[in-house]
């Protein structure tokens, strides 16, 4: 028995130890868990559908990121990641990974769903945001937690830009969070609405600019908006804007009054009058534009691809004197928006604009209001005010005030004119490796193009012939059809298939072919401009 | 999720060159055993259009590192390195990307391609190719992804996840954990004393 002892207590250790083996394997050390947080330094809660949203500007408004390393030996399960923002979010969990291998890392974004009452919110606090990160097996003293505190602004607060100060190298930095502007446009306010409906049926007595796409219907109703704040007395006031530091970000910090702030309280800065028109026509239906300019902001639309603008600001004010006609303010808009044009056309980086309807499609959407019957009454008394007075006479279409610019391209010495839409931009012989073409105008979509082609042939048969030669050696090739001095076709390219119509011009030497078109899939979109500059070909 | 394919976009040519010209850029994105990513990518440009490049990006680096980072969300990213090749107007950018896989609730591993319908050709059994031309640049960038999964991975096959968009799905072990000592050990000891016994008793 004796001789047994020994071995089988050998044995014994051994079978100990293996189980020993198995049992510390379930023990994770939490300490070789790597957390690293990457936050937001602050939230604006007039963008709180945008902080939610992962797809709203590509994901790059988030409440934080998590990084989570797997540095044990061990695969852990069920690795659950939750967060909550007392007041504000209950606990909400993020993610759930099935498994997490031995130094697999686990990157979890935060895209908080901040409750609807957050554009109640008219003061500046310091929240802090708390998180877990637990899995499958774990002890109450295993699980792993994490707080971080950011800046929670009030609703009327727009912080020009969220990037650190120590990474700012440029004038688009420093107005980083421009499209976030379009927050603040609230077309889907009741009050706004309800202005909007006053204006169209009480001042303009009818206004269909969204149905027809005239431009000149849309500059009545732009001149109708106008009219409405003048004859509400609606005066030019400040707000404001100041220098402001959290954390590593500093930036200008304005106080935007939304939209109905503005209506109800009869006064509004640059920035503020921008977005009630913004407002106002994306209420109408129509594609609003805000203009952002260095030290001022003002407001217009986008109709068929041209570019209209308005010096909203041009109300001034009793106190300050210098009140614009509408007409003066339709003007003095299209006057800053041929400068605007020039320097962006330079290169100015300093001269951007906020197509508001382009951004929402980006996930930039307004915050949600309430109804208000006081600030519905306020609309009604500012709605009485404007027939207090002269009865506001808008432009009717056959006696126009306003007239509606016509921009056009005209060559030196040949006899070529068409109409340019605003904000296209023309470059001439833009193709050295092409000389036969004269010139090209590209919309601001990149994708409509009016290109010149200047052939030393006598027919438009040679003509496409030579074309299609140059094209060729570039992958390209045209199919097309000719109808006496009318082309139209298609180019088919790697880029995709490009339709397009065109004129056949005699000049001396030879003849000239205009041709209009855009991408295959945008073509039935672009039609009713492609069809206008077609028209104005002569 | 955003997807390590929308990386790229700003690093791409921020103007087009007329309408007729196309840039052509290549990106090798190599995932390892527990899901991060090597990424590299290359591109050579036309003259204006690298000048161009080098105005906003080439001459200042640490924009382009910022906004990759910002343009990609869902991913830690480190260890960037640029190389600049101005004689023949081209660069080469590599950098990890972590986080770029992950495994879901049945175990699966997943590579999110955020293409709908992605055209993929398979070059080998772990490598697949895909070509995008982002609309942003109307077509005039063209855009060739080389993916390459892990060695172990087994039972490759794409699948479209809750919006439709391609994704890559399959499966993996983990890696070894190393070498248990006090298993071992254990092991090699109730042997010694299993055969010790077994001896004595035969012996007696």
């Amino acid at each position: 028995m004796k001789k047994l002892a020994i071995p089988l207590v050998i044995g014994l250790i051994g079978l100990v130890l293996i189980a020993l083996s198995f049992m510390r394997s379930k023990q994770v050390n939490v300490d070789d868990i790597d957390i690293s947080i990457d936050k937001a330094s602050f939230i604006m809660p007039a963008a709180h559908r945008v902080y939610a949203n992962p797809d709203a500007m590509d994901g790059k408004y988030y409440l934080f990121k998590a990084k989570i390393t797997n540095n044990t030996s061990e695969t852990l399960e069920d690795v659950t990641v939750k967060y909550r923002i007392p007041n504000y979010v209950d606990w909400t969990e993020l993610t759930v990974s099935g498994e997490m291998f031995p130094g697999q890392t686990l990157v979890v974004p935060c895209y908080p769903k901040l409750k609807n009452d957050i554009t109640e919110k008219t003061t500046e606090s310091v929240e802090k945001t708390e998180i877990e990160i637990s899995w499958d097996g774990a002890e109450d003293d295993d699980i792993i937690e994490e707080d971080f505190t950011f800046k929670l602004t009030n609703r009327n607060e727009y912080v020009y830009t969220g990037i650190k100060s120590e990474e700012i190298s440029s004038w688009a930095d420093m107005y980083d969070n421009d499209a976030l502007i379009a927050c603040f446009v609230t077309p889907n306010d009741p009050i706004v609405k309800y202005y909007t409906q006053n204006l169209q049926e009480k001042l303009l007595k009818g206004e269909a600019a969204s149905v027809t796409q005239k431009p000149e219907d849309a500059v009545r109703f732009l001149a109708g908006i106008y009219e409405a704040t003048r004859k509400s007395h609606m005066v030019y006031s400040g707000t404001k804007g100041i220098p402001k530091s959290t954390e590593d970000v500093q930036s200008i910090v304005q106080q935007v009054r939304l939209p109905r702030e503005v209506i109800t309280g009869n006064t509004g800065l640059c920035i503020e009058l921008s977005v009630l028109y913004a407002s106002v026509l994306s209420a109408a239906g129509i594609d609003p534009i805000v203009y952002m300019v260095p030290g001022h902001a003002y407001p217009g639309f986008r109709m068929n691809g041209q570019y209209y603008a308005i010096e909203a600001t041009g109300i001034g004010g009793e106190g300050l004197g210098n009140i614009m006609t509408a007409e003066e303010a339709f003007n003095q808009g299209q006057k800053q928006l041929n400068e605007f044009i020039q320097k962006s056309q330079a290169g100015d980086p300093r001269y951007t604009i906020v197509d508001i309807h382009n951004v929402n499609a980006q996930g930039v959407t307004s915050m949600d209001l309430k109804d208000n019957d006081f600030m519905r009454k306020k609309v009604d008394n500012i709605v009485a005010s404007w027939s207090g007075n002269s009865l506001v006479q808008p432009n009717s279409p056959r006696d126009p005030k306003i007239r509606v610019p016509e921009p056009g391209i005209r060559t030196n010495n040949n006899a070529l004119s068409f109409s340019i839409p605003n904000g296209w931009q023309t470059m001439m012989h833009p193709l050295p490796q092409m000389p036969i073409v004269t010139a090209q105008v590209i919309a601001p979509d990149q994708m409509t193009t009016v290109t010149i082609y200047d052939i030393a042939v006598s027919n438009a048969q040679q003509g496409m012939a030579t074309i299609n030669q140059y094209f060729s050696s570039y992958g390209m090739q045209v199919d097309y059809q000719i109808n006496g001095n009318t082309l139209a076709g298609q180019t088919y390219s790697a880029n995709g298939n490009f339709s397009w119509i065109g004129k056949v011009l005699r000049r001396q030497g030879g003849i000239r072919i205009v041709a209009v078109g855009t991408q295959d899939y945008m073509y039935n979109q672009n039609s009713g401009i492609i069809n206008q500059v077609y028209n104005s070909i002569k | 999720m955003k997807s390590i394919i929308n990386l790229i976009v700003c690093i791409a040519l921020l103007s087009s060159i007329g309408a007729y010209s196309q840039s052509q850029q290549k990106i090798e994105m190599k995932i390892n055993e527990v899901g991060n990513a090597k990424l590299n990518i290359s591109m050579t440009m036309k003259a204006q259009e690298w000048q161009i490049w080098n105005s906003n990006y080439g001459n200042n680096p640490s924009a382009l590192k910022r906004d990759i980072e910002r343009s990609m969300p869902a991913y830690f990213l480190d260890d960037f390195k640029l190389e600049k090749d101005d004689m023949n107007r081209s660069f080469n950018l590599s950098l990890n990307a972590y986080g770029v896989c992950e495994i879901n609730k049945r175990g699966k591993w997943i590579v999110d391609t955020e293409q709908k319908d992605a055209q993929l050709t398979e070059l080998s059994e772990t490598k697949y190719m895909l070509v995008s031309s982002p609309p942003e640049y109307g077509g005039n960038l063209q855009q060739t992804y080389i993916i390459e999964l892990p060695e172990d991975a087994k039972n490759i096959k794409t699948d479209k996840n809750a919006f439709g968009k391609t994704v890559f799905e399959f499966d993996m072990d983990a890696p070894s954990s190393g070498f248990n000592f006090i298993r071992w050990a254990g092991i090699l000891l109730f042997i010694v004393g299993g055969g010790w016994a077994s001896k004595n008793m035969l012996d007696k």
